[in-house]
């Protein structure tokens, strides 16, 4: 499955500051592990040490919350377009 | 560059939403802004903190894709201290390609600021008016 992964904000420059990155994989973690192949490091930025998203990330496969939808193990389909949002929060 | 309405816009918002902190976006192109996307606080102690509700965020970035836009800024408001990030803001910031602009409500005039966050160092970009 080829997927398109959008990246804005610092998340770009763990993949040489493209904003989109094409990838494959049957689920998240997979598309992850691709992206990660590529450039070593990504998948760190994304996930925690379990393995879980990121508490100040949210990912959109689509316009489903991948949380909601099997966190990691959530399937996207072929053409899915993936993003990756970090938070927009202070105070 | 920020034209003068946007910047009233965001005092406008700052002021409407105090004592709560507002928050926002400005959307650009070729590093001139071309308007507001304003968002809600979804924090839940709104007056100390602002967070912006992922799902706004998704539709605000595709709202520019769709212009032709670029995130220029993510601005919020200061209700009651000075125009600066505080220890939050920086710790909580990841977009280093945008500017971090800063309203503080403090003083009678409203004080704004833009500053680019780096890695936790601070720089403030002067903001042109036009």
């Amino acid at each position: 499955m080829a997927v398109t992964v959008r990246l804005p904000g610092s998340l770009r420059d763990a993949v040489g500051g493209a904003n989109k990155v094409e990838a494959k994989g049957a689920t998240l973690e997979e598309v992850f592990g691709d992206i990660e192949r590529r450039h070593p490091g990504f998948r760190a930025l994304v996930l925690d040490d379990g393995g879980a998203i990121r508490t100040y990330v949210n990912v959109y496969i689509g316009d489903q919350d991948a949380r909601a939808s099997g966190g990691t193990k959530a399937p996207v389909s072929d053409g899915a377009e993936i993003m990756v949002i970090p938070a927009m929060a202070g105070g | 560059m920020l034209p003068v309405g946007l910047r009233d816009q965001i005092v406008a918002h700052a002021r409407e939403s105090r004592p709560e902190e507002c928050c926002g976006l400005i959307a650009g192109r070729g590093g001139a802004a071309t308007r507001l996307i304003q968002c809600a606080n979804a924090h839940p102690t709104p007056v100390f903190r602002y967070a912006i509700d992922p799902r706004e965020q998704l539709a605000a970035f595709r709202s520019m894709d769709d212009a032709g836009e670029e995130l220029l800024a993510i601005y919020h408001s200061h209700p009651a201290s000075q125009p600066y990030p505080s220890p939050t803001d920086r710790a909580e910031w990841h977009y280093p390609d945008a500017l971090a602009v800063l309203v503080s409500l403090r003083a009678t005039e409203p004080e704004l600021h833009a500053y680019r966050i780096a890695d936790g160092a601070v720089t403030e970009v002067r903001l042109e008016a036009t």
